[in-house]
């Protein structure tokens, strides 16, 4: 074995080993990036709801937090946002601008990652509460059931002028690592009195 | 100021990688199911609605062909472009286009199959209006609205399975004249601008109000990043690749010393002492960069005035574009007080920060020991290097380089801040001093309004010389800013050419600058633009339009230049005729109702002269639109035809020249079949289905890759360390390598190892 080839194995190492860690770095920055938005959407949320006025989460972001999904069942709560631009659903789930607002007739169709803020969905079960808290107030829900759907034909068609629904929407396979085009709906139905 | 806080957010490399894997479509998005957003055109291109709101499958383009007719200043450009359906159904596609700034768009026509329609203008909401309705009756209906001052869009309905449409726009543009050569540029690449950068914002605002009402793509705020540039498209992407061809009749009006083009190889025929037909020496090249055409007169048949006209309803409009003699003023190098400002916001990296710090470091070094300086950084915050400007002596000198070098582009861009900042004069009396701010950006203002109120305001003996750099800066705000900033705009888009390119700035910097420009315009003469006349820098020409009663009296043109007073006097009689500066007056008027906007004009009067204008003169504006419809419904009721024709009618006089030859009919052919995924993604809207705003909402990707992207990463690094790990046993066996080789080696090797 020449010297030569040493150093040049070595160095495509080293090059494995930089590239490695950058991309592994790159992977990593995306569940980070969701947990960290999500942090610093609550305290927005907390001011706004001091001040009354929509509070931004970071100086440059170009959303305020919409509502707060709570899933006792599950121990979670997270906030989502009004879709806004594409990227939104880095940093929460997103409600989405075609559909209605939680509460009001129609479906309102909240959107995000299944391997970030919506992995949870898998363990939510019919039957189980999902509270919506937004600046015009709070709106109890309970799941219905759920779909597979394909993103094209979601049958899902937000101003029907139907009782109150939300709709959960999140990649499908749950636990697929690759995308897809199915998507995983679950349905909940404004719960009476809520 | 939400959309400049989004800017920031996106110019980050960081997310921007991210962002990336935000869908479940990955980074291969376009590749995987060859939808584009609007944003990520490239350049002309007919986009067909797909079944995801906001999202378009490219049509195959086939052929482009450019004629354009110079005479003296005035340019009539005519694009014909040809499109083919390439599925098998209805569709309705969206065309967007970019054209030169103050291009004056008036005509539009389209051939859809055998159809042939003309457009006529219309109020920007009746036109679409009129478009909806027949494109819901089945009848072949085209539309072409202003999207950004540069960027057209057209809307095409009811295009029959396999069929080609042609689509023509012609258009009124003037040369430019700078250090007495002739250019005109035709933009073949709406450059990374469109694509989601931080210029995407500020034209979007301002145009917002009624874009909001009118937009086809409701949803436009949701335009994903891009993915994938078109152009590196998987599915032959030389195919999709525009091929243009250029036909150029040029009658310059004085005798020609040179026929140039820094963009393409050139072919000159019918060479006369003013004239030239000039075509390309490659035939059809990609629309992969903008064409630049120059021409440059010989030096004693260079004219200093040139004066054109053309009458339109009983009234005479005027063209003249004046020279100024060169004063040379010797020794009287006037200090200088610079405030230089570098934008180092995300956006800027990589090249452009270093073609930024580069073209800033040049402009230090020509510095005089008795001027004043200061450099100011901003992204999302903002640094001022010195308190106040100082003195620029070789210490401070070294401090700002160092400054400058160590500059690395990351964050937002909060531009007024420093805008403000850069004109904060202390002095703003010492009229004997020249103070000089220059905004090296590549222009992702946010809030243009604030921006030019706080230039309107505050710009006092500052003049503002803004410098655009890489390859898409947004050229149609700094050209304005530097206007109200009664400075120039340079345009540094090589990273080779700093140097090269800087010496116009330098120019116009250290040369003294022709003050007090004004014109005397004969009884009956009226509404001459621009107006006010800037100030002439350095190699700049007077270019004004006017309108006149008769054709009598005298034009007189005065300026002062250091102390002297220059004055030039042309007789109106003497403009030749020529068509086209009609529409060139009717554009800069309205582009002078923009402007009015920013020094107090209300916005209703700005609305209305600029739709006065605008439907005089036929021309595609903010408020105005372009739209066509043919009379007789196209597509059956009902029933979809199974058949796939390709249809070339063309009426008469349509010279589309090599285009329609038979090549251009194999390349047609040849782009018949899309990849089933792309043809899946077409959505008949609005044509036979039911519209979509009434069917099924749409999803959005719901996964990020982050987990395969994490396990390829770790792979990388554990296969990365294996190898290390062999390579240090290798290493670390060295000695006994080469025992192999020759035995007295061997001996001493073993030994030393014992």
């Amino acid at each position: 074995m020449k010297p030569t080839d040493i150093s040049t194995r070595s160095l495509s190492a080293l090059a494995l080993l930089v590239a490695g860690a950058l991309i592994a770095a790159q992977a990593l920055y995306i569940p980070a990036k969701a947990q960290v938005a999500q942090v610093l959407m609550s305290s927005a949320w907390e001011r706004q709801l001091s001040t009354g006025d929509p509070a931004r989460p970071w100086p440059w972001a170009d959303f305020s937090p919409t509502a707060r999904l709570s899933f006792p069942a599950q121990n979670k709560t997270v906030l989502a946002l009004t879709d806004a631009a594409g990227e939104s659903l880095a940093f929460g789930p997103t409600l989405m601008a075609a559909s209605a607002r939680p509460g009001e007739r129609g479906v309102a169709v909240f959107a995000a990652h299944r391997d970030t803020h919506f992995a949870f969905l898998k363990d939510v079960k019919p039957g189980d509460t999902v509270t919506i808290e937004t600046t015009d107030g709070r709106h109890t829900f309970s799941v219905t059931g759920s779909d597979i759907v394909r993103w094209d034909d979601s049958n899902i068609v937000p101003h029907d002028n139907g009782p109150p629904r939300i709709a959960l929407v999140t990649c499908w396979p749950l636990e697929a690592k690759t995308p897809g085009p199915m998507r995983y709906v679950v349905w909940a139905g404004l719960r009476e009195g809520g | 100021m939400s959309t400049l806080a989004s800017h920031g957010l996106r110019t980050r490399p960081a997310l921007a990688g991210a962002l990336l894997a935000a869908t479940c479509l990955t980074p291969a998005a376009y590749a995987q199911d060859g939808t584009v957003s609007k944003s990520e055109v490239s350049s002309g291109s007919l986009l067909l609605q797909s079944s995801t709101p906001g999202r378009y499958v490219e049509a195959p383009l086939v052929a482009a062909d450019v004629k354009m007719d110079i005479a003296g200043p005035v340019i009539r450009t005519r694009l014909t472009q040809r499109f083919t359906n390439p599925t098998d159904k209805w569709v309705e596609g969206v065309y967007a286009f970019p054209l030169p700034e103050d291009a004056a768009v008036d005509t539009l026509k389209i051939v859809i199959g055998d159809r042939f329609i003309e457009g006529d203008i219309k109020e920007r909401q009746e036109a679409r209006i009129i478009y909806a309705e027949a494109a819901a009756n089945g009848q072949r209906a085209g539309l072409v609205e202003e999207e950004r001052p540069n960027l057209f869009t057209t809307s095409l309905a009811n295009i029959g399975p396999g069929e080609t449409v042609a689509i023509q726009i012609e258009y009124q543009d003037k040369a430019r004249l700078d250090n007495g050569v002739w250019s005109t540029r035709f933009p073949l690449v709406i450059a990374p601008r469109y694509s989601p950068k931080p210029t995407f914002g500020p034209t979007a605002d301002r145009t917002s109000r009624i874009l909001a009402v009118n937009d086809p793509v409701p949803d436009r705020d949701r335009i994903t990043p891009p993915v994938l540039h078109p152009a590196h498209e998987p599915s032959g992407a030389e195919g999709l690749r525009l091929p243009v061809s250029f036909d150029i009749a040029l009658e310059s009006g004085f005798r020609l010393a040179d026929i140039s083009s820094r963009s393409h190889g050139l072919i000159v025929t019918e060479a006369d002492a003013d004239s030239a037909r000039i075509k390309l020496q490659d035939g059809e090249v990609p629309a992969d960069r903008d064409f630049i055409l120059s021409w440059k007169p010989e030096p004693a048949a260079a004219p200093t005035a040139s004066l054109f006209r053309e009458e339109r309803n009983g009234e005479d409009y005027l063209l003249a574009v004046v020279n100024p003699p060169v004063l040379r003023v010797e020794g009287q190098r006037r200090d200088r007080e610079t405030i230089f400002v570098i934008d180092n916001s995300g956006s800027m990296s990589g090249e452009s920060m270093d073609q930024a710090k580069q073209g800033l470091l040049l402009a230090l070094d020509r510095l005089a020991p008795t001027d004043e300086f200061n450099v100011i950084r901003f992204d999302d915050t903002m640094d001022m290097l010195f308190t106040t400007a100082v003195a620029a002596n070789a210490q401070n000198l070294a401090r700002a380089k160092r400054f400058v070098s160590n500059l690395q582009a990351n964050g937002g861009t909060e531009m007024l801040p420093a805008l403000r900042a850069a004109l904060v004069d202390n002095d703003r009396s010492n009229a004997e001093e020249v103070r000089q701010v220059v905004f090296i950006t590549d222009g992702a203002i946010g809030n243009e309004d604030e921006l030019f109120s706080a230039l309107t305001g505050g710009l006092g003996r500052s003049r503002l010389f803004t410098v655009g750099i890489g390859s898409a800066p947004n050229a149609y705000f700094m050209t304005r800013a530097a206007r109200q900033g009664r400075g120039t705009f340079t345009y540094m888009d090589d990273v080779t050419k700093v140097a090269e390119q800087s010496a116009k700035l330098f120019a116009a910097l250290e040369n003294p600058v022709m003050t007090d420009l004004a014109v005397k315009l004969p009884d009956g003469a009226a509404d001459a633009y621009p107006s006010p006349l800037p100030d002439l820098y350095a190699g700049e020409p007077v270019t004004l339009v006017l309108r006149t009663a008769d054709l009598k009296g005298d034009l007189t043109l005065s300026g002062k230049l250091n102390g002297r007073t220059w004055t030039q006097t042309f007789s109106l009689s003497e403009a030749a005729a020529t068509k086209g500066v009609a529409q060139l007056w009717g554009r800069a008027k309205i582009a002078g109702f923009e402007e009015s906007r920013y020094s107090g004009m209300s916005l209703e009067d700005v609305d209305k002269g600029v739709l006065r204008t605008a439907l005089d003169f036929h021309l595609v504006s903010r408020l105005t639109s372009l739209v066509a419809v043919d009379k007789t419904p196209a597509r059956p009721a009902g029933e979809r035809p199974d058949t796939r024709q390709i249809a070339t009618m063309l009426p008469k006089g349509w010279d589309f020249g090599a285009v329609f030859g038979p090549e251009a009919e194999a390349r047609a052919l040849r782009f018949d079949h899309l990849p089933d995924t792309v043809m899946q993604n077409i959505n008949a809207r609005a044509m036979q289905e039911k519209p979509p705003a009434e069917s099924n909402l749409a999803l959005p990707g719901a996964a990020t890759t982050w987990e395969l992207m994490l396990a390829f990463g770790l792979g990388l690094i554990a296969f990365g360390a294996a190898l290390l790990r062999r390579g240090r046993i290798l290493i670390g066996s060295r000695g006994l390598a080469p025992a192999s080789v020759g035995p007295s080696s061997t001996a001493s090797s073993v030994r030393s190892r014992r």
